[in-house]
């Protein structure tokens, strides 16, 4: 009775403990709610400027005229999908961003209306908030290009604290083993981004769910930017090819193998050693 | 991504669950059966398989799981350490021994368990339950440790700030949505794990043996007298 009494205590307070988690806590820590001007520097200013230029993506001042609303909402809502669908307009766009295919942002249909309506009040003023940061003209020479690689292997620590791009990303021929491979290869990130100023931008506001859950609070800040926009510019004549984890995989293979027999060779009198030295003892003593 | 249902789902509601469960069902336990608290060893039923899979197992488990808490507790330690790259090889590549000690350990047990009539006698559902789920687990982990290094990095940077936001209930799924499906179902596999603890032979860990570590190998009980000894 006791005991029957207990299980249902514990499994209904399990019940409310888990409903009042529940309702405190779903939500806070997503993205949920955000005004529009929060979302556009969230997910658009690394590609896009309104009345600053063209970066990886078009400039997008006064788009809302050129294009039918329904069809911006289309293509921010599934871009790749209106790409595949051989949308000639999307296939443009693709055209002139070097292939570079607009990520499907994580927003809801009201969030992406909003967006739109940010865009065309924007357009309107002369200045928009978001015409971009002024990229400086500053020739960039060996000096940058070494701190790079410096920051990109983590050499050098980033002021903010995020960690070392080689942790996720790989660039050819760095490193014994290369680089991580959780991001892409940035060979030829600078092509991809449209040079200095699309890669600036980028680097400055990225545009991935990754990117900005590890930069979020850790930002790269200007001069860091620089040197590393510099590296990638350096690095950007060669060629991307896979890089092996063979090596990698074939260590570890050996690593075992090694601690493997270690541990026979350590424990090696293991059976047999207790019993037989009893009955050895046992004889010399009868 | 950023926090779809399933993301909420699995990543704050899945491992608050798992915990209350973890904990109810363990002093639940601990007052009813008190004497179920062991891995109920089965090495005088066999003890020629049982020692590669067990040694290699609990080794390679014991440093993976260390590893795993440090890269939780002190992620910028961690960070810090893996800023020179001869030093990240060197942190990656000894985690990857100790995963595949790991996981060769445990294919061993299980094959042992299959092999050896005895110990197959003894061998629960739950214990089936458990060596799949664990088996499961660790080839997540080794895949994960594969197919995108230098997860000591990045798990760091990504999934400790995650956990540290569970610890803080203040859940923030932002960190692991956009991570790949594999380390997902990774960290959902952990969370089953977490779970399934008190029903099963895991219970051994809060009654930690420590002079495991150190003391000399002991036999329990011969069961046969090999030919030819008296």
């Amino acid at each position: 009775m006791a005991a029957t009494r207990r299980l249902g205590t514990g499994w209904t307070g399990l019940g409310v403990w888990i409903a009042l988690l529940g309702l405190g806590i779903i939500g806070p820590g997503a993205a949920w709610g955000q005004d529009a001007a929060t979302d556009f520097r969230n997910n658009c200013m690394s590609c896009h400027t309104i009345g600053g230029g063209r970066l990886v993506g078009p400039d997008l001042k006064g788009v809302t005229s050129r294009q039918d609303r329904a069809w911006l909402l289309k293509f921010i809502t599934d871009p790749k999908a209106m790409i595949d669908s051989g949308d000639p307009e999307a296939q443009k766009l693709l055209k002139e961003s070097g292939g570079v295919i607009m990520p499907t942002l994580p927003l809801g249909k009201a969030r992406i209306e909003a967006l739109i309506d940010l865009l065309e009040s924007e357009s309107k003023l002369e200045r928009s908030k978001f015409a971009g940061q002024v990229v400086s003209n500053r020739p960039l020479g060996p000096e940058d290009i070494a701190a790079g690689e410096r920051i990109f292997t983590g050499r050098q620590a980033l002021s903010a604290g995020g960690a070392a791009c080689y942790s996720c990303h790989t660039v050819q021929g760095v490193g014994g083993l290369g680089g991580g491979a959780l991001g892409p290869d940035l060979t030829k990130v600078f092509e991809r981004l449209g040079g200095r100023k699309g890669l600036t931008a980028w680097l400055g506001s990225p545009a991935t769910a990754t990117m900005q859950a590890a930069f979020g609070t850790h930002p790269l800040e200007q001069g860091e930017i620089e040197s590393l926009v510099a590296y990638f510019q350096s690095q950007t004549q060669l060629a991307e090819t896979p890089q092996p984890r063979q090596l990698f995989l074939g260590l570890g293979l050996a690593g075992a193998c090694f601690a493997l027999w270690g541990l026979n060779s350590l424990w090696k009198r293991r059976l047999g050693g207790v019993r037989r030295a009893m009955v050895q003892k046992a004889a010399i003593k009868g | 991504m950023n926090g779809t249902i399933l993301d909420l789902f699995l990543f704050v509601v899945l491992p608050y669950a798992a915990t209350a469960i973890f904990f109810i069902g363990t002093i639940r336990r601990y007052r009813t059966q008190p004497f179920s608290y062991s891995s109920l060893s089965s090495q005088f039923l066999e003890n020629k398989k049982h020692f590669w899979g067990l040694v290699p197992f609990h080794y390679g488990l014991i440093v993976i799981l260390t590893g795993h808490l440090i890269g939780f507790l002190v992620p910028r330690s961690v960070i810090w350490w893996n800023r020179v790259p001869a030093r990240l090889y060197i942190l990656e590549i000894s985690a990857l021994i100790f995963g595949l000690l790991t996981v060769i350990g445990l294919i061993q047990i299980i094959y042992r368990r299959l092999s050896s009539g005895r110990v197959l006698v003894v061998t629960s559902t739950m214990d089936w339950v458990l060596y799949i789920l664990l088996l499961i687990q660790v080839v997540l982990g080794l895949y994960t440790a594969l197919a995108y290094p230098w997860g000591s990095t990045w798990f760091a940077a990504l999934a400790a700030p995650y956990l540290w936001s569970l610890c803080k209930f203040s859940p923030d799924v932002s960190f692991v949505a956009p991570l790949p499906w594999m380390f997902k179902a990774h960290i959902v596999g952990a969370y089953a794990l977490v779970a399934i603890f008190p029903f099963t032979r895991l219970v051994h860990l809060l009654v930690y043996p420590l002079p495991y570590v150190w003391r000399k190998p002991q036999v329990v009980r011969w069961y046969s007298r090999p030919e030819g000894i008296r």
